[in-house]
């Protein structure tokens, strides 16, 4: 299978630039800006936490879904070809402490964004949206409680063969599964397919509003899954571990019995120095130059900066905001920076792509 | 006309991840490739096959869709007057001629024309995270899709033309 190619912005490489630009997070949206900022002759490089660039793509989507040669192929192609340097097990410190996101186990090295700012001419934060959103009710902190990541997570990376990292052990357990989204059908065939006694489905809203979709409900139901409805979350049962869940269906309570609840129910971005970098502010569109933060040389880009999206979105954001800081670096190198500041292009672009849905997208026929 | 290339996805090996549609606005400002939802959200992205006998070349009486050197059908926008009538959308059997608000008001791929002068693929076949995407040649087109990729097609060729249904049914 041919490689991903981040570099199809260009052929062969162009002549180098003379600037360094540093990536945090090496998932689809930091590649997508590798990708591009190496075709205009940058010397990139990339720092992940994890052994491996790829981000959810390799470590979050399963393998069937996604051939994990097609983008290893492809970040070696860009190392060797592009000269992009990677610097796996590396973590920039830190918005929150080392062992609390999924992955961390992995870093040997951690780095300040002060080393990184002087380091380089400017850096992207691409970091990824990996903190699981809490279901917030009696009983979650229970073990045999966790999340959608937590489950998968350690079945993708078992293959790295990190110590400490073993696939979770559902054989013969009863199984709840927590939310309907792309992360819950990956817990749900993940648990049928390890040989679970069991999986239960539970989803708030009905099989219609399921942002997985009937289909892949249908799926699931095919491998064994039974699908639940209308099933609010009110209470993890269990004295020293979980035993089962309750749940409240059309007004009247209702009980399963599990051995492990997966909540699997989304997650929620911590970039490193959100603060420092006023990204909620960059979130609302209140900046001076497209994706830059309140720091002038660092930008951000991706699931970090609009939450958990998708990954035709990441790269999206990752090619826009690689744009952005390249046409930033070519007016500071002419000092013409300030000339453009409260650049139309913001506004421009706010009005077109407010989030999530474009104003103009275009439309097929009769719809 | 046998050598040229077109687009072929594998709707069995698409995960409906948008990075096609994506990269093509990145590319065009106005993506050619669009994604639909069916009813069972299913996710796929409609595209221009750049066929052998293009119905939408056919009913233009601009003559405005013709084929490039390299085999692409590709819409002139000098030529196109963007009529009301939407002739070529409602002739497409892929339904991948779109409606825009700018220029002539409907755009279609034209397999990435100025990417190929400089040697490069359409742009989506290189991203696509899941390979799902080739760009091949007509023969190699016709004979890549096993079972799984003809399904999976079925049912893009569904939302695009609701098979009749009995009433009552
Ligand atoms: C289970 C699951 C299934 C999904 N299925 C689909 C699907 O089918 N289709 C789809 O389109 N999308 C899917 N998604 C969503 C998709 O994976 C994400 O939207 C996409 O990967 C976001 O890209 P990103 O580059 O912004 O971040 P990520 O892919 O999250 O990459 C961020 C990278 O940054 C690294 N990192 C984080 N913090 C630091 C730090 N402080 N220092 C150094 N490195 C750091 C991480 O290790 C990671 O490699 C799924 C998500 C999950 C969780
Ligand atoms: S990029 Fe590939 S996998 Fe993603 S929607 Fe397009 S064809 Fe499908
Ligand atoms: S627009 Fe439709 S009819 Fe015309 S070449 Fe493409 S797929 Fe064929």
């Amino acid at each position: 299978m041919e490689p991903m190619n981040f570099n199809f912005q260009c052929g062969d490489p162009p002549p180098p630039s003379g600037l360094s630009l540093g990536i945090v997070g090496a998932g689809p949206s930091g590649l997508a800006a590798a990708g591009y900022l190496s075709c205009l002759g940058h010397a990139v490089e990339v720092y992940d936490k994890m052994p491996k660039p790829g981000g959810l793509m390799l470590f979050g989507i399963p393998g069937h879904r996604i051939p994990r040669q097609r983008i290893e192929a492809g970040t070696l192609r860009m190392a060797r070809q592009y000269g992009v340097v990677f610097h796996t097990h590396t973590k920039i410190c830190c918005s929150a402490p080392l062992f609390e996101e999924e992955g961390d186990h992995f870093c040997t090295e951690v780095k300040g964004l002060g080393e990184m700012i002087t380091k380089h001419e400017a850096i992207m934060i691409a970091t990824g949206s990996w903190r699981s959103r809490k279901l917030g009710i009696p009983g979650e902190d229970l073990p045999g409680v966790c999340s959608g990541l937590e489950f998968l997570f350690p079945i993708r990376a078992a293959h790295y063969c990190a110590p400490g990292v073993k696939a979770p052990d559902v054989g013969g357990k009863k199984v709840v599964v927590i939310g309907a989204g792309h992360s819950a059908v990956d817990v749900a065939h993940g648990a049928a397919a390890l040989g679970a006694a069991s999986v239960d489905m539970l989803y708030r809203r009905t099989r219609a509003e399921a942002p997985c979709g009937r289909l892949e409900i249908e799926r699931l139901e095919a491998a064994g899954v039974v699908w639940h409805e209308g099933c609010l979350p009110k209470a993890v049962l269990g004295e020293t571990a979980a035993t089962g869940i309750v749940c409240q269906q059309g007004g009247l309570e209702r009980g399963f019995e599990a051995d492990l609840v997966v909540a699997a129910i989304g997650e929620v971005a911590t970039p490193p120095f959100a603060k420092e970098l006023g990204l909620e502010s960059v979130r609302k569109g209140e900046v001076r130059w497209l994706n830059m933060t309140a720091i002038e040389n660092v930008f951000v880009a991706g699931d970090a900066l609009t939450g958990p999206s998708k990954i035709g979105k990441a790269i999206y954001s990752g090619l826009r905001a690689a744009r952005s800081l390249a046409q930033w670096l070519d007016l500071k190198a002419q000092n013409r920076q300030t000339e453009f500041t409260g650049d139309e292009l913001i506004s421009r672009e706010a009005e077109r792509f407010p989030g999530g849905d474009f104003r103009d997208a275009p439309r097929v026929r009769g719809r | 006309m046998e050598d040229s290339k077109t687009l072929y996805i594998d709707y069995g090996k698409c995960i409906g991840c948008e990075t096609c549609e994506y990269v093509c606005r990145f590319v065009h400002d106005m993506p050619r490739i669009h994604m639909i939802r069916t009813a069972t959200g299913f996710m796929a992205p409609l595209y221009c096959r750049h066929c052998a006998e293009p119905n939408c070349a056919k009913v233009c009486k601009r003559g405005a869709i013709v084929r490039d050197r390299d085999g692409a059908m590709v819409l002139d926008p000098m030529l196109c007057r963007g009529c009301q009538s939407r002739q070529c959308m409602l002739a497409c059997p892929y339904m991948a001629i779109f409606e825009t608000d700018k220029g002539v008001t409907v755009v279609k791929c034209d397999l990435c024309a100025a990417r190929r002068q400089r040697g490069l693929e359409p742009a989506c076949a290189a991203m696509c995270p899941c390979g799902a995407i080739e760009y091949v040649d007509r023969a190699t087109a016709e004979s890549l899709p096993d079972e799984a990729a003809k399904a999976a097609e079925q049912r893009v060729l569904d939302f695009v033309k609701p098979p009749k249904t009995k009433p009552g049914e």
